[in-house]
Order: C-alpha cells, then sequence, then structure tokens
C-alpha cells in the first residue's frame, strides 16, 4: 500500500507530532511514563529517521535520473538513447539488458564487499569537483572500468561463453589483462562529445 | 518549577527544536531531487538531529547528576 518515502515521511511525521506533544506540555515528562516518551520521542525516533533517511537517499542514488541530474552527466544520460547497437551502453539500456531504471548503477557499482562504501566516497568526490573544484574533462573512472563489471553478467552466458573470440582469451579477460572495452573490441561506449552527432533512438 | 526542572525543560525544548528542524531538512532533502540533497541532508539535517539528541541525552546525565549531588534520590 505505502512505498518506503511514504512510509518514511509517515515516520518523520509522527516523531515531529511526539517531539511537539513533548514541547508543549514538558510536565509530562516528570513521570516515568514521559520520560520513557520522550526518550522515544527524542531519541529512538529521530535515530529511525536518520537511518531510513540515509538507506532512502542511498537507495535513490543508484537511480539513472540521479546520475544524470548532475550537469556534466547530462551527456552520458543522452547517450544511452544512441541509435547503434554497437554503443554498448545505449544496447544495455535500450535492450533491458540492465535495468533501465539503474542502469548506470548496473555497470559502474562497485560489487566487493566494501564496494558500496567506495561508491558513496566517490560520489560525494565527484559532487565536491561539480561544485567546488572542476569535473575532469573527459571524466575518468579511477582504476579505469574493470572487467570484472561485464563479467558479472556475462561469465556464464551461453552466448559469451561459446564465442570462439571470448574462449581463445578468457583467462585474459579474466585477469584484466585485456580490457573488453579498451583493447579495440567493444569500444564504442558512451562517446559523450559524440551525441550531438549521432542519431537518437526515440521511445514510443 | 525547581531550578533543575526547569534548566531540564529548556534543553528538552532546545533538544527539540533542534531535531524538528533537522526532521525538516530530512524531509526537503528527500523531495528536492539533485545531487547536493545528500549533502544537505548529511550535514544540516544529520548534524541538526545530531546536536538535538546530544542535548538531550546531555540534560538527562546532568539531571541525574544534579539530583545524586544535591542527596535527594527521586
Amino acid at each position: 500500500m505505502f512505498g518506503p518515502p511514504a512510509m518514511l515521511y509517515i515516520l518523520i511525521g509522527l516523531t515531529i507530532a511526539l517531539i511537539a506533544a513533548v514541547l508543549l506540555k514538558p510536565s509530562v515528562t516528570s513521570g516515568a511514563g514521559g520520560k520513557i516518551l520522550a526518550f522515544i520521542a527524542l531519541f529512538l525516533l529521530p535515530s529511525l529517521c536518520v537511518l531510513a533517511g540515509v538507506s532512502s537517499h542511498v537507495e535513490r542514488s543508484h537511480e539513472t535520473r540521479f546520475c544524470i541530474s548532475c550537469h556534466s552527466m547530462v551527456n552520458y544520460g543522452r547517450s544511452l538513447y544512441i541509435d547503434d547497437a554497437n554503443y554498448i551502453p545505449a544496447a544495455h539500456f535500450q535492450n533491458h539488458r540492465v535495468p533501465p531504471d539503474a542502469a548506470c548503477a548496473a555497470c559502474h557499482a562497485d560489487y566487493s564487499v566494501y564496494g558500496g562504501l567506495k561508491d558513496k566516497w566517490q560520489g560525494m568526490r565527484r559532487v565536491y569537483m561539480q561544485y567546488v573544484s572542476k569535473p575532469p574533462n573527459p571524466i575518468t573512472i579511477p582504476g579505469g572500468f574493470s572487467n570484472r563489471q561485464c563479467l558479472r553478467c556475462h561469465l556464464g552466458a551461453r552466448s559469451f561463453e561459446e564465442n570462439p573470440t571470448h574462449q581463445a582469451m578468457m583467462d585474459s579477460l579474466r585477469s584484466g589483462e585485456f580490457s573488453c572495452i579498451t583493447s579495440g573490441c567493444h569500444d564504442s561506449i558512451h562517446n559523450a562529445d559524440q551525441v550531438d552527432h549521432l542519431k537518437m533512438w526515440r521511445p514510443q | 518549577m525547581s531550578e533543575p526542572d526547569s534548566r531540564m525543560a529548556r534543553s528538552l525544548k532546545i533538544a527539540g527544536i533542534l531535531i524538528i528542524l533537522g526532521l525538516i531538512v530530512e524531509v526537503i532533502s528527500l523531495v528536492w531531487f539533485h545531487p547536493l540533497a545528500f549533502v544537505l541532508f548529511a550535514f544540516v539535517g544529520g548534524a541538526l538531529i545530531f546536536i538535538g539528541m546530544a542535548v538531550y541525552l546531555a540534560s538527562l546525565a546532568f539531571a541525574g547528576s544534579s539530583t545524586a549531588g544535591d542527596g535527594h534520590p527521586s
């Protein structure tokens, strides 16, 4: 019936109402029940609101529209609509090989144990670059784009495993010695500086 | 109302107002779909809420110590 954001708004509303009750009638805190009420209103519920708020912000930072809400990311968002199947992100996005609502995170999230934290740290650095210093031009991924991002889905997939080219270099692909996207095989990626000159797909 | 009680009531008021302000900032950050929304949430809303909770906890601690100090446990 209610999604997580609606539940969070209800929780925040309830917390504000309880705090207001304690503030309007502080004498209620003289009794044991009132002390417990004050503890719930001024400590437990606000802590819960902060935790739920962090979770909600982290959750929506995975959304495609969030990633491209930064000015410097606009052309990367537009590149998802390039009408050419050779462009890897566009082909994945348009054919729902990745969830369209979380397309950026699907290919760029760090899936290691502390990957989520590393991603958020990188995200904060990028916000700093966007608003305080200057975004790099071109925008690069620290450490480069790892094959692990591709192999997370493609490894074990029949069309990938049975491809003779992939079979011949499987060990190099697994070790990252040979890059999927910068070794000349799948090198049409976002090409954000060219999107103005490319034909775009317009979904019906 | 005794002095410790009025001090406690004042602390509760300050804590409550800070937390309510923090929660309002949190709602604004959730409605605002912008990369800076998380910064607003974490550094303004979160800070206000944490300071409010700290004021409340400190008031509890000081109320406890003043009760223990006057030799009249409640």
